[in-house]
């Protein structure tokens, strides 16, 4: 390690980070540019952005219901959390003369949207450390070096900032927003290893939208095994060469090295893990305890998960949204419906364990992938999940600079995501198309994120077999 | 796992789907000028492709009751002219008064006409409600007259709608004839017993633009407003004219209301216009079918229109063509070859029947491109259009008498003629069960009677674009590979092979960004009074390029420099391969909100996307082809370039007569005017896209 290529790195760092405080200041400025000009862009009726779990409309709706003594889960009008109402719900009434309406609702998405990005960016300088110190233990320095130059954490903070679906999500009063920012504590808790931290956003993830759920996978072998590293098995042929070395060498230089692969080496941690739990335990019987005391006069929670996450699991409303469930469930015969739902939804939860077991080495890489997993095939989909993936996506931006198709893949997001307004005017307003014009943009929408998915994974194998080939090498090289 | 590695070991083994899509990019050049030249061909044979139209609604039954319009309602309808044009009272009140004549339900709609605005977004936002400048004055209110007949058989949750302007200062004696046939068709549905649907017969006050009046009428019938501002200065208004106008009418017992009154919802409309002039060969309808942003009403419309007068009343039913073209040589020429063609192709087997003869050919070409040009401008051809905004099917039908309708000696039997064509279609119309869903939307016609569905008219489109994601693709790859051997050399710089494009991708969003605010730009010229064209247009210019400057330096300001770049070989090329992407979203966005834009467009943008070259690499080779290339590209650069483009455009389609640069701003200020979709195809995607191709050809490689 020479001290001239560090000085030029650490000096970009520093212009990078001052640009990023300007350009995260920007979005800011941008979204609330925005949200003066609510009536032209009517954002928030859009089926792209509010679906009837994230719209505002509807918990507004949900908030006077329950203001009115009945309750908000009544005429399937709201299907959220009894939590989001509570927050969010005298906001939604409060109106400032002069001003537009909801503007408190929206102030709230968008801090909602830099709090999760400055999540984004410290989990990213957490994980870009531990993985430039697991490269360096195995002994390829060039390539921790290189990995260093990209901040990854900036990167995708700003991606998620600047991504026009998340602008248009928050500027839309989706409440995905929350949704995203309850994920994202979810990972920064585990790569920080902060076992309440990371079990609330669980918790909270779970409770406000069902999906993240299958997150807990990631996050205990995050906890178990610490954040992304290369293959695990690269270490155990290192740590021998290394103890053979050893042996017959001097022991004092490497002791340090050894100690740290030793921490890495340590299968799986289990206390972390069952801390983990505990917390999860706790938080969610808190949450129960919260929802029971607010729909207590009403039917009580019983109620709360058939019309949140029953109505999530059944699909009923089969409005079109950009997803491509309520093209199906409007055509399929009733009795064949819950078979059909069975068969849907298990689609996510075949894919969870192989997934598990190929990628185990790298949890967060997994997490994004059940999400990208997740939000192409939930029952209402918005393009608040796809900025979420976006932005999780320039985490492993080092990982990825080798992705196939990253051209394609941009216009072609490009293209659907103006090319799906266009074919719903075309259908609803015009009367000239019809539901098929707006379900081949949803089709080609769910392509595309399966390209980005299949691609994306590829490139990180990809990734561990160039790492694995050049430690064999080097390897070969210090034994001959 | 293991499979994978045995690939990458092995000869990698490809799919034979992957394999073609490699032969394509590798031979794209050849491949972009097949397509280029097979689309124009396809162009070309369009109207050979024609299909006969068809009724496709079983439940439209046309001409299957014959007429019920006698001499009687003709004779009263006689007489309504005659009162109408020769009475001192206010026409309206004379209409009026003939509507509850009829037991009709009568009301007044009074209107201020609009302004016109900018609504550079109005295409994707729902229809809203207009805004009503406080400073008119009373007298400049318009008065549309609607008389209602309540169907005995329905229950009042239909309508149809028929549509008269006319002029009450002035009624010259087309519309006169106009009002007539509307009468004699209006008294004949008063008592029949078969009426399923409520009837509205529209008298628009056209002395401000007949769209503008029925636009407004419709506004109020589909979406009502309750300002404030406006009850107060209608009220104010009302003092003067409509009170004291209902006082007086001696039929306001029981018919006439002072609110708006409404039918149900609309299944079709009828505007019916009677030309002025006379001095045809034999009585002819002309029907204009087109609303804004090139909707066409439904097919089954006009072949009822067209069935009903061709087979019933004897009417020569035409639709616009574009006369230039008649007599144009080539297009004659081309005619012939394609009918000695299909001759050579019966001579062989007697089963194929595609040709045509070159009269059939060139008409059929006239009429296509007449109707092409009208879609692909986005302006509405009549006040129908305003109908098409509420999903409403609407056709304006213009009769052309033999004479003209002042020395007219059978008007007796020219009203009777066109009252029986209108009470066909109504009680076609009549008939029907559902809103129009079962025949074509989206067609173009190549005369009354032939149509090109979508299905056709989408292959020529598709191969002229076809070449721009190949094309893309190839530079693509290529760009990658030559950036791929430079990164291996110095192995200590990160390698973002795959990711090269980004630098080219912000330099295309900026360029577009310009293109976004140089079509808001008009906007706050707008506001500038008294302003020539001209000077409009020249400001414009100034301000576009003057912005063009402005991000340039912000573009090349450091903030924007992700990674120091030097320029770079092969810069250009991924440079060229964005725009071409770009190009392609654009065009594809276009043919699916208004097909005609985007062929058209497509023929003047897509030959300079797929040429453009630096033309300093092309003086470096010092070759003929070069030379020969560099002089092609130039020339598709000027021809591109927006404005000189719509003098093409419009020298080929309309006559050309003279040539102002205020002509420019003209036709940009009525697309705006008329909401078009055009003008932000060629703001933000034919503006920039051309702006690209010349900085790729002024490129310092």
């Amino acid at each position: 390690m020479s001290t001239k290529t560090e000085t030029p790195v650490k000096k970009k760092n520093q212009k990078k980070i001052q640009c990023f405080w300007s350009w995260v200041i920007g979005s800011v400025i941008l979204r609330l540019i925005i949200i003066y000009f609510p009536k032209n862009l009517n954002l928030s009726s859009r089926p792209e952005v509010s679906t009837p779990l994230t719209s505002i409309r509807r918990l507004a709706e949900g908030y006077w219901l329950k203001q009115s003594s009945m309750s908000p889960y009544a005429g399937s009008m709201y299907h959220g959390s009894p939590l989001l109402l509570t927050l969010l719900g005298p906001l939604t009434v409060k109106r400032i003369e002069g001003q537009p309406d909801h503007l408190l609702c929206s102030l709230v998405f968008v801090i909602a949207d830099v709090v999760t990005a400055m999540l984004i960016c410290a989990a990213g300088k957490k994980l870009q450390a531990a993985y430039s110190s697991s490269l360096q233990s195995i002994g390829l320095h060039h390539l921790s070096e290189d990995s260093d130059i990209l901040p990854s954490g900036d990167f995708a903070a700003l991606l998620y900032l600047w991504n026009p679906f998340t602008i248009v999500a928050c500027v839309g009063l989706s409440t995905s927003a929350i949704e995203n920012l309850m994920v994202v504590v979810t990972l920064y808790g585990a790569c920080a290893r902060l076992a309440p931290l990371a079990a609330f956003g669980w918790v909270m993830a779970t409770h406000l939208s069902l999906y993240p759920a299958i997150l807990i996978i990631p996050v205990i072998l995050l906890f178990g095994y610490g954040p992304d590293a290369p293959p695990r098995k690269l270490f155990r042929q290192r740590t021998n060469l290394e103890v053979d070395d050893s042996a017959s060498g001097d022991r004092s230089c490497l002791e340090d090295e050894l100690v740290n692969e030793k921490r890495m080496l340590n299968v799986f941690s289990w206390r972390p893990v069952v801390l983990f739990l505990f917390w999860a335990l706790l938080w969610s019987s808190y949450v129960l305890v919260l929802c029971g005391i607010y729909v207590q006069q009403h039917s009580g929670l019983q109620e709360m998960f058939k019309s949140t996450y029953g109505f999530i699991l059944t699909i009923q409303d089969l409005s079109p949204n950009i997803g491509v469930f309520w093209y199906f469930f409007a055509e399929v015969f009733d009795f064949f419906r819950s078979f059909f739902l069975i068969v849907f939804h298990g689609n996510i939860l075949l894919m969870i364990l192989p997934l598990a077991l190929r990628l185990n080495h790298r949890p967060c890489f997994l997490a994004f992938v059940y999400i990208v997993l997740s939000s192409m095939l939930k029952s209402y989909p918005s393009v608040g999940d796809s900025a979420l993936y976006l932005g999780l996506l320039g985490l492993f931006a080092y990982e990825l600079k080798d992705m196939q198709f990253s051209f394609f893949l941009f216009s072609g997001y490009v293209g659907v995501s103006l090319l799906s307004p266009v074919m719903h005017n075309l259908w609803i307003w015009r009367g000239t198309g019809n539901a098929n014009f707006y379900f081949a943009t949803a089709i080609g929408y769910a392509c595309l994120q399966i390209i980005l998915v299949v691609e994306s994974v590829s490139a990180m194998l990809n990734h561990d077999r160039m790492i694995t080939k050049l430690t064999t090498a080097k390897l070969q090289n210090v034994k001959s | 796992m293991v499979e994978n590695d045995s690939v990458t070991e092995k000869k990698p083994r490809i799919r034979p789907i992957v394999r073609l899509g490699f032969f394509l990019i590798s031979h794209s050049n050849y491949v972009s000028l097949l397509c280029f030249l097979s689309g124009i061909v396809a162009l070309l044979l369009l109207p050979i492709l024609a299909n006969n139209t068809y009724i496709s609604e079983n439940a439209l039954m046309p001409g299957s009751a014959n007429s019920m319009l006698s001499t009687q309602h003709v004779s009263h309808a006689n007489k309504f002219i005659n009162d109408l044009t020769h009475s001192d009272i206010e026409s309206h009140k004379t209409v009026a008064q003939y509507m509850s004549a009829l037991d009709a339900e009568v009301t007044y709609h009074k209107f201020y006409p609009q302004l016109n605005q900018f609504h550079p977004l109005h295409f994707f936002t729902s229809s809203d409600s207009g805004i009503i400048s406080k400073n008119i004055s009373c007298s400049s209110l318009g008065i549309n007259v609607a008389g209602i007949i309540r169907a005995p058989r329905g229950d009042g949750k239909e309508a149809i709608v028929l549509v008269t302007p006319y002029n009450p200062k002035k009624v010259g004696p087309g519309e006169a004839l106009s009002l007539g046939i509307a009468y004699s068709v209006f008294s004949l549905l008063s008592r029949v017993t078969w009426l399923a649907k409520d009837v509205i017969w529209l008298v628009a006050d056209s002395q401000y633009g007949e769209y503008s009046a029925v636009s407004a009428w419709l506004r109020e019938y589909q979406a009502p407003v309750f300002h404030e501002a406006e009850i107060v200065n209608s009220e104010t208004c009302n003092d003067s004219i409509a009170i004291s106008e209902l006082g007086q009418n001696p039929y306001s017992d029981r018919n006439s209301y002072g609110g708006f009154r409404r039918a149900g919802t609309m299944a079709a409309a009828l505007v019916i216009k009677v030309d002025e002039q006379g001095n045809h060969h034999e009585d002819s309808l002309n029907i204009y079918p087109e609303a804004s942003n090139g909707q066409m009403p439904n097919l089954d419309l006009i072949n009822i229109v067209n069935y009903l007068g061709v087979h019933k009343t004897g009417f020569r039913i035409k639709v616009k063509k574009m006369f230039s073209l008649l007599g144009s040589r080539w297009l004659n020429t081309l005619g012939g070859i394609f009918e000695s063609l299909g001759q050579i192709a019966r001579s062989l087997n007697p089963q194929w029947k595609f040709g045509i003869s070159a009269t059939e050919y060139v008409e059929g070409a006239a009429t296509l491109a007449s109707s092409m040009y009208s879609q692909g401008l986005g302006v509405p051809t009549g006040s129908h259009g305003a109908f098409r905004d509420y999903q409403v099917d609407a056709i304006t039908l213009k009769i052309s008498p033999k004479d003209s309708p002042t020395k007219m000696i059978r008007r007796n039997d020219f009203i009777l003629r066109g009252g029986r064509l209108i009470e066909g279609v109504i009680r076609s119309i009549n008939n029907l069960l559902e809103k129009f869903h079962q025949s074509f939307f989206l067609y173009l016609l190549s005369s009354s009677s032939k149509y090109v569905s979508v299905g056709v008219y989408m292959i020529p489109f598709a191969l002229l674009v076809a070449p721009l994601p190949i094309v893309a693709a190839s530079l693509h790859a290529d760009a990658s590979k030559s950036t791929l051997q430079s990164t291996y050399s110095s192995e200590v710089e990160v390698s973002h092979k795959s990711w090269k494009w980004l630098n080219s991708a912000r330099k295309v969003l900026v360029i577009h960004l310009w293109g976004a605010v140089v079509s808001l730009l008009p906007y706050f010229l707008y506001q500038i009074p008294n302003s020539t064209p001209t000077t409009n247009f020249t400001v414009w210019g100034i301000l576009s390029a003057f912005s063009l400057i402005i991000l340039y330096f912000i573009l090349g300001s450091p903030i924007f420099e992700a990674a120091p770049s030097q320029p770079e070989k092969g810069e250009w090329a991924s440079l060229k391969s964005v725009t071409i992407s770009t190009a392609f979203i654009g065009l594809s966005l276009m043919s699916v909100i208004n097909f005609a834009t985007a062929e058209i467009g497509a023929l003047l943008i897509v030959p300079i996307c797929l040429m453009a070259r630096p033309l300093k690499l092309d003086a470096q080779a010092r070759s003929w082809r070069a030379l020969l290339r560099a002089t092609c590209n130039l020339a598709l650069g000027f021809i591109a370039f927006p404005p000189v483009a719509y003098f093409l455009v419009k020298g080929a389609f309309e006559d050309f007569n003279g040539t102002n640069v205020g002509d420019y701003w003209n036709w940009v200020e009525s697309l705006w005017t008329w909401n078009s979709a055009t003008y932000l195809y060629v703001g933000i995607v034919h503006l920039p896209c051309w702006a690209l191709c010349i900085h790729i050809l002024f490129h310092p490689c």
